[in-house]
């Protein structure tokens, strides 16, 4: 069979619906992109600089969250609207024969829009500071790029299994804040006890949050070793996630 | 050229599961329970071949399978067993709304399902005029869709679907929604792309759509295939069936 489809077009075409139908869809539209994350930040630096008090150096906590808190916003959202993708596209799924892996592809990449707007408070926030802008904000991409690879796959494994099993986009929102709390997002790593520190870093998402840190705060450069570990974990989950997902596939119109 | 096989249906099965547990809890209770979901046959060892530039019907009673043979044409679902071949670009199935997003106006809905639906942004700036003007939607084409009629949705649908020019034309029993006018436009458009060579299956219940229109017809009962040929005596073999 002839190839029916534009595959970049599409990609763009369907990035730019979800965008533009997100923007007309409220009163404020993008307003919230950075609203939520701003009262996120409020709420949670009064918290834990205030009552708890979590020591952070010489750094102001607001600061030393938001670093994290960026990236972290953009895995839920992205992670949460690409595990809806396919039952939202039903009308899609059931009439047309298109790559099914663009839909929740499509879905992370709308969330981007985000992640760019709440980058630009970031950055108000550091000149407000007085962050240095260090040159190891040079790696930012590389380590964004991990995180993505990890965004993609585990949004291939929840957005399949989501046709399946409604429920899972339910049990999601949990499951997210567990993970949060498990990542060292409101709290620095040094704090994590060190006979639980192993058990930590398996998590791929601590070494990831301790890198944006480590770059954009510290200016220092990465740990490599379990930086590594999280790019092997990630690509890893990228190829089996797709592979999953390929093997579902075939079955979504099924059940739709 | 004209006699060339384009889809062919080699001995197709198509099984659903009946009651398939799409939640955990019912999964969870189930997997102390015998398995209970029920296998459904909804096509069984179906044959067929369709050539190029043929015009072919297929009836049959609601729930007889014509979809499922349509949507294993359209490729959106997968043969259990046996293979499904189809040679060349195949339109949408047309049915009510393909991927229409209801906040988005007609106008973004064209460049969306367009692009969806294989075209290029500039083949669909070309096009559009012509999109919009066959579906009658000038004066709302700025308007969100979920604010359209449902024969508006469907001239919008269909006004697509045959622009994108495709060698295979699938349609799913939707011109029952357009007024007669529309309808008579439907048909024209559909007469002229067979006298192009191009080749259309659809599915109806009406006998005079399948008679005048089609060279061909399928009669589908319960998952099989009850008889092939000629209109008229597809059309007596599903009187018969269902009186």
């Amino acid at each position: 069979m002839e190839p029916l489809f534009s595959y970049k077009d599409l990609f763009w075409q369907l990035t730019f619906r979800e965008i533009k139908a997100r923007y007309k869809q409220s009163v404020l539209g993008y307003a919230w992109a950075i609203l939520v994350p701003l009262l996120n930040l409020l709420v949670l630096s009064i918290v834990f600089s205030y009552v708890f008090k979590v020591p952070t150096g010489n750094v102001p906590y607001p600061i030393f969250l938001f670093v994290a808190l960026v990236p972290w916003l953009f895995l839920v959202n992205s992670i949460t609207s690409a595990t809806g993708s396919i039952m939202a596209n039903s009308s899609l799924i059931t009439k047309v024969k298109l790559p099914r892996e663009i839909l929740p592809l499509t879905a992370i990449s709308s969330k981007m829009v985000d992640l760019l707007l709440t980058c630009i408070v970031l950055m108000i926030f550091m000149v407000i500071y007085q962050i240095k802008f260090q040159p190891t904000l040079a790696l930012i991409p590389l380590i964004f790029i991990i995180q993505l690879g990890l965004i993609t796959g585990i949004s291939f494994i929840l957005s399949a299994t989501n046709v399946f099993f409604r429920d899972i986009e339910n049990i999601l929102g949990v499951f997210l804040t567990i993970w949060m709390y498990l990542t060292p997002v409101l709290y620095p790593s040094e704090l994590i006890p060190s006979n639980l520190r192993i058990l930590f870093f398996l998590n791929p998402m601590t070494p990831i949050v301790d890198a944006y840190r480590n770059t954009i705060i510290y200016g220092k450069f990465p740990n490599i070793g379990e930086l590594g570990y999280s790019f092997i974990f990630a690509l890893s989950l990228l190829v089996l996630g797709w592979i999953y997902f390929r093997k579902r596939a075939k079955y979504f119109a099924d059940v739709i | 050229m004209r006699n060339k096989v384009i889809i062919e249906f080699n001995n197709v099965s198509k099984k659903f599961k009946k009651g398939q547990k799409l939640y955990l809890k019912q999964a969870l209770l189930d997997f102390f329970k015998p398995n209970v979901t029920e296998e459904f046959w909804a096509l069984k060892n179906i044959d067929f071949k369709i050539s190029k530039g043929e015009s072919v019907g297929i009836i049959g009673v609601n729930g007889s399978g014509k979809s499922t043979i349509l949507k294993l044409i359209a490729g959106v679902l997968t043969p259990t067993r046996g293979e499904v071949e189809v040679i060349g670009r195949i339109g949408p199935l047309i049915e009510l709304g393909a991927g229409f997003h209801p906040e988005l106006s007609g106008r973004d809905n064209i460049y969306l399902n367009g692009t969806i639906l294989g075209l290029s942004k500039k083949e669909l700036e070309e096009k559009f005029e012509s999109i919009v003007d066959f579906a009658e939607l000038s004066d709302f084409i700025d308007t969100p869709v979920k604010h359209y009629s449902s024969g508006m949705y469907m001239r919008l649908g269909f006004s697509i679907a045959i622009h994108i020019n495709p060698e295979i034309l699938l349609i799913d029993e939707i011109l029952a929604v357009g007024d007669l006018g529309f309808q008579k436009k439907c048909i024209d458009k559909m007469n002229s792309f067979h006298s192009q060579g191009k080749t259309i299956i659809i599915i109806s219940h009406s006998m005079d759509i399948v008679s005048t229109f089609c060279e061909k017809a399928i009669l589908i009962d319960k998952g099989k295939i009850r008889e092939v040929g000629k209109p008229e005596k597809v059309i007596a073999a599903y009187n018969k069936l269902i009186t």
